[in-house]
């Protein structure tokens, strides 16, 4: 006799886990602030999937939990329950030597802030030899910055100290810090947030570079539209899930064509987007029906609902 | 991550821990030399004022046989090369080769039982001294030196004393003449084993201020002593002989032998003199141990018992007991000083921690290990701590004083502990990398263990000083020194009153809160709201000010104290602004001269004798004075004075043995009625405490039949020592001021000693309670910065701001400063049995008068430094608006 149990295994067997080669995996992740007495949820059971060399936009409103995504990510924050990896290291099971190791050789920040992102007393060539000095990759670590520098276009600032910088060369030096290591994903917090429209472009033209040159995974959170409308996927979040992602792709007469999706957890959940269920007056219950090639969503008939 | 390189770019920050760093290791490693060279002072000069008879080491020996007569002078420099070489080794190293070293055998109580060619004077007494060296220290006026015993073969008038030994002596001038023994004369000594003595010459001292004399003071004057129930006292004198006579003085007399042994008092230290007490215990037992059984001991004379004598002991014993109280006061203001200078130190770590967080951060976020980080950060401050807490070192070396161990440890634990500060804060700090704090979530509860904890702390603190209170200390302070419970309530204590202060000053704040809501202007409401809020990072200041003022409070208190009884003390030994007495009577044209010194208000005439008492016999001091002047003479000084006798006949206050009399009768010249209307307890000035007091009118003699006579005078007003000495113008005659006395007794190199500690200490944690509160604005300022500017853009003016930075620390200063001066009014009684002031007073100490004047000026001084210091830092702080910049807030 089969057991549901036995069912459940011989449904699962003969399909991959769920984001088994993603290279950043994040399954039903939450991650709850607790002081005495007072819980804010920032992350509620969020599900995200990138692939390796992917340069992906976070979207979101303030408070939606962008950068505590980030945070987790980057491997600065422990996330409470579900499951974060990245390039095959478990975010939650770490031991504090793993984190460090983590940090030092997998992943690469910026932030929002340029001053936040370098040391004010050292120059752009030795804000880039810190990390290699930090994590004891001394060998070529002259010759690595300065090709990292190169790269970003940011050699004439090797000399001068971040405060005789603009803020744009100031953030493509953080890039080449955040490379410093050859990471394998970089995470960028707003880093056009502080940044004028035409810095933005160059900024944002460096990460694509190091992405595309360097083959390292992007993962930008952004209000920039500049940013978000230039990657091929952006991923938007509300209140500690993601709800939707818009897909880009550049049609044969050369336009780039959009396409929003919503998202569909591996329950089965989806987000309707607020927009759509106010108009219609969706509240508590909708109804389904399953059509051939989708499923429609009506909102609850005022005879349906008298009889609640 | 280059130490170097962060010391250079927060170099403000490090300047402020290296100056910090410096003072902190001066003061620590300096002021215990200046005490420990004071506590030598003080010894020498305890040391000094005593005869050297006293200090010095004296062996001495009674030969009562034959055999234990030392028949020449190279025998008593053997053996006092034998009592040299025996000496421990501390001791050894105090006592002098030369100075006053000599050796003497001398006679004791040898009667002049007749003279030849003369009638013998009764009571008469003539010695015979043989002293080491004695021929360098006198010179001859008269005469000349005496030469070699012989004999006389017969003495007139008594045909049984045949063959004596006549010895020839020599005589200070003064004996000759008071015992009319004039060159040439010949008495005989001894009703027993009768000798003969002529008197060969009259010398006097070279130096009659050669501490030399002070073992050989019957050699260098005449003594007399006077006879119950006689009227003539008894005269002793002493004659000199060569050492070629020392085998003619032999033990029939009674004859004694000293090796004297001079201590040098600089030698020995207020470190060396527990050792130099064991030594010289060790020492009597190795000089009197001999002669035991067979044990002919180090001088190898069987039968001789040699004693060791000396008052090195007791003197040392008494000031170690004095010096004890010293320490221990010495010990609590620089327990009070280190505990805030190393507060004062934290918190500029705590500074340094806040200005390299965000570097440190922003490296360790990039991949640094907390080692990485820690030890950056660390290496940090000992680049900068070390080398000035090393200059400070140095420059204590600029402070005259013996080096202890404490001068290399305790600037070497500052250091540590700073170091070790460092370390762990910045591990805290830096534990998680860039732990961004949630502002949205409420700053977190204080967890019932903590409370817990806090109350114990204060429980135990109020216990302890109970204990203290009611069952003082287990320990002996005289005996064993510091007790470290005597230590452990204060530091106990502050914390408490640290800790009750952090928790509770939110309460008088919400009052007042409540009340400045009720007025239009924002700013107040404001500022104390801010300040009610900022909890967290206040302890440190807290922890500062509280034992800082405490310290000074309770300093203020001792000095006041002292202060105090040292006055008393000098009205008690005085009596009145000054006073001249006599034992003869004082001449009219004296009095008048006196009364005529410009600054005299008024002289009051006593007589004061010793008296007999007819009735139940014993002697009292008798005195006759207008009481009702001399309570009008020290009113307004801790004196009191009884109202005057009133009544018929000689009306009289006596003291409690006599109270049960009504009335008696006295002998002061005359025999005189005295009637009882009253008692007196003392007159503290006029007669000692343990003498029986009669005080009766000035008239009383008068009315008995005498006339009134003076000798002692009782002046009011403001006079000079020396120009009353000099109107007086009586040898004879002692001259006392108030100033005088005061000075003598305050000049004392301990009480000197704690007074100038006190004001250092004072001056040294006001200038902490300041830096603490600078530095406790300067670390939040960024914070304050940012909240100003919102509140800037709300429409706050620049003065407006400055007056919120004000008020927002000002509560605390001030609640803090009451707290400090409340701990520093209670410490005094808390640690009441333990401290004993008496040493430095010349009285008792009994309580300590609370004089609230200093210590609240103290208080209000250093709020008020400390809030000018708040007020300063706003004004010549960054403009707040330039600091709200967009994007900086989120």
């Amino acid at each position: 006799m089969t057991t549901l149990s036995d069912l459940e295994a011989q449904a699962v067997r003969n399909r991959p886990a769920f984001g088994e080669h993603a290279h950043i995996l994040c399954d039903n992740l939450v991650r709850i602030f607790k002081t005495e007495g007072v819980e804010v949820v920032a992350l509620q059971g969020l599900d995200l999937l990138i692939e390796k060399g992917e340069l992906i936009a976070i979207v979101g409103a303030s408070g939606s939990g962008k950068s505590t995504l980030l945070n987790v990510l980057s491997g600065l924050d422990v996330p409470t329950a579900g499951l974060a990896k990245v390039a095959g290291m478990d975010l939650l099971s770490m031991t504090s030597r793993d984190r460090l190791r983590y940090r030092r050789s997998v992943v690469g920040f910026i932030w929002q802030q340029t001053a936040r992102n370098l040391l004010p007393y050292l120059t752009g060539h030795e804000n880039v030899l810190l990390p290699m000095q930090l994590a004891g990759n001394k060998r070529d670590a002259r010759r690595r910055a300065a090709e990292l520098l190169e790269l970003l276009g940011v050699a004439d600032c090797a000399g001068r100290r971040p405060g005789e910088l603009s803020g744009g060369q100031q953030q493509r030096i953080a890039i080449a810090v955040a490379l410093a290591n050859q990471p394998e994903v970089i995470l960028a917090d707003e880093p056009t947030g502080e940044l004028d429209s035409d810095t933005s472009e160059e900024v944002f033209g460096a990460l694509r570079r190091a992405n595309r040159e360097l083959g390292v995974t992007a993962v930008i959170v952004t209000h920039d539209p500049t940013v978000s409308e230039q990657v091929d996927r952006t991923v938007g979040i509300r209140d500690g899930r993601t709800s939707s992602e818009t897909l880009r792709r550049t049609s044969v007469d050369g336009d780039v064509i959009a396409e929003e999706y919503a998202v569909l957890d591996r329950v089965g959940r989806l987000q309707l987007p607020r927009d759509f269920t106010n108009a219609l007056d969706m509240e508590r219950r909708v109804r389904l029906e399953l059509e051939r090639d989708h499923i429609g969503v009506w909102p609850a008939t005022p005879g349906e609902e008298n009889n609640d | 991550m280059n130490a170097w390189q962060l010391v250079r770019v927060h170099r403000g920050a490090a300047a402020v821990l290296a100056l910090l760093a410096l003072t902190a290791s001066l003061l620590v490693a300096g002021l215990p030399r200046g005490f420990e060279a004071a506590y030598d002072r003080a010894l020498v000069g305890a040391l000094g004022d005593v005869a050297r008879q006293q200090s010095d080491l004296l062996v001495g020996l009674r030969p009562n046989f034959s055999e234990d007569e030392l028949n020449d002078q190279s025998e008593f420099t053997r053996l006092d090369t034998e009592w040299r070489k025996v000496l421990p080794p501390t001791l050894a190293s105090a006592v002098i080769q030369g100075g006053s070293s000599h050796q003497s055998a001398k006679t004791y109580g040898t009667p002049v039982s007749g003279r030849i060619g003369s009638r013998p004077l009764p009571q008469q007494y003539l010695d015979l001294a043989w002293v080491a060296g004695i021929e360098k220290k006198i010179r001859y006026v008269e005469g000349r030196a005496p030469g070699p015993a012989t004999t006389l073969p017969s003495v007139p008038g008594d045909p049984d004393l045949k063959d004596l030994t006549l010895f020839e002596v020599g005589l200070v001038e003064e004996t000759a003449e008071r015992m009319s023994l004039p060159v040439g004369s010949t008495v005989l000594l001894g009703n027993s084993y009768t000798i003969a003595a002529r008197v060969v010459g009259l010398f006097e001292a070279v130096d009659p201020t050669d501490r030399f004399w002070d073992h050989n003071l019957e050699v260098k004057r005449v003594t007399t002593r006077p006879v119950p129930e006689a009227d003539e006292p008894d005269v002793l004198g002493v004659g000199v002989i060569p050492a070629v006579d020392l085998p003619v003085l032999d033990s029939r007399r009674e004859l004694h032998y000293s090796w004297v042994l001079p201590v040098e008092p600089t030698k020995i230290t207020a470190r060396n003199a527990p050792q130099v007490i064991q030594d010289i215990l060790d020492y009597r037992q190795l000089v009197e141990q001999q002669g035991e059984r067979n044990d002919t001991g180090i001088a190898q004379i069987p039968a001789a018992r040699f004693e060791l004598f000396t008052g090195l002991d007791p003197l040392l014993t008494k000031f170690l007991n004095d010096l004890r109280t010293a320490q221990t006061l010495m010990f609590l203001i620089l327990g009070g000083l280190v505990v805030v200078a190393f507060g004062v130190i934290a918190l500029a770590v705590q500074l340094l921690t806040e200005r390299t967080r965000a570097g440190l951060g922003l490296a360790r976020a990039r991949g640094a290990s907390l080692a990485q980080v820690a030890g950056a950060g660390t290496r940090t401050t000992v680049l900068i701590v070390v080398p000035a807490a090393l200059a400070g070192y140095a420059a204590s070396y600029l402070v005259p004083g013996p080096i202890t161990p404490v001068v290399h440890v305790s600037p070497l634990i500052l250091v540590a502990a700073t170091i070790a500060f460092a370390a762990v804060r910045l591990a805290l700090t830096h534990r998680k990398p860039l732990r961004d704090t949630r502002e949205d979530l409420v700053a977190p509860k204080s967890s019932p263990r903590r409370i817990a904890l806090e109350l114990l702390v204060v429980a135990l603190a109020l216990g302890g000083a109970y204990l203290l209170r009611t069952r003082g200390l287990a320990t002996d302070v005289t005996e064993l020194g510091a007790d470290p419970f005597l230590l452990a309530v204060p530091a106990a204590l502050t914390l408490a009153a640290a800790l009750i202060t952090l928790r509770c000053y939110p309460f008088p704040l919400r009052l007042i809160v409540r009340l400045a809501n009720r007025r239009r202007g924002a700013v107040p409401f404001l500022g104390l709201t801010l300040a009610a809020r900022s909890r967290g990072a206040t302890s440190l200041p807290v922890l500062i000010l509280l034992p800082a003022l405490a310290v000074s409070v309770f300093g203020a208190l001792v000095s006041g104290a002292i202060f105090e009884t040292q006055r008393t003390a000098a009205w008690q030994a005085v009596g009145a602004p000054a006073r001249v007495e006599r034992a003869a009577e004082i001449p009219e044209d004296v009095v008048a001269k006196v009364r005529a010194l410009p600054g005299v208000t008024s002289v009051l005439p006593v007589a004061k004798g010793t008296v007999q008492v007819a009735t139940g016999g014993g002697v009292s001091t008798a005195l006759a004075m207008d009481l009702a002047a001399y309570r009008k003479l020290v009113a307004g000084s801790p004196l009191e004075v009884p109202e005057p006798p009133v009544g018929d006949g000689i009306p009289a206050l006596v003291s409690a043995n006599l109270a049960a009399y009504p009335s008696f009768e006295i002998g002061w010249y005359n025999r005189m009625q005295i009637n009882n209307v009253g008692s007196i307890e003392t007159l503290p000035g006029l007669a000692f405490e343990s003498n029986n007091l009669i005080v009766m009118p000035y008239e009383g003699p008068k009315l008995a039949g005498l006339r009134t006579f003076t000798n002692v005078l009782l002046i009011g007003g403001n006079v000079d020592y020396d120009v009353l000495k000099r109107t007086v113008g009586l040898t004879d005659a002692v001259v006392e001021t108030f100033d005088a006395a005061n000075t003598r007794i305050a000049s004392s190199p301990l009480s000197q000693t704690i007074t100038a500690a006190f004001t250092i200490v004072t001056v040294a944690l006001a200038g902490y309670a300041l830096i603490a509160v600078i530095i406790a604005l300067v670390i939040g300022a960024a914070e304050r910065a940012r909240s100003l500017s919102f509140l800037r853009t709300l429409g706050l003016s620049q003065r407006q701001a400055r007056l919120l930075t004000v008020l927002e620390v000002a509560p605390l200063i001030v609640l803090t400063s009451l707290a400090g001066l409340a701990l520093g009014l209670v410490l005094p009684a808390a640690l009441g049995p333990g401290l004993d002031l008496s040493a430095y007073a010349g009285i008792a100490v009994t309580e300590f008068p609370l004089t609230f004047t200093t210590p609240i000026l103290l208080a209000a001084g250093l709020a008020a430094v400390s809030i000018l210091g708040a007020f300063g830092h706003a004004s010549t702080g960054r403009r707040v608006a330039t600091a709200l910049r967009v994007g900086e807030s989120s």
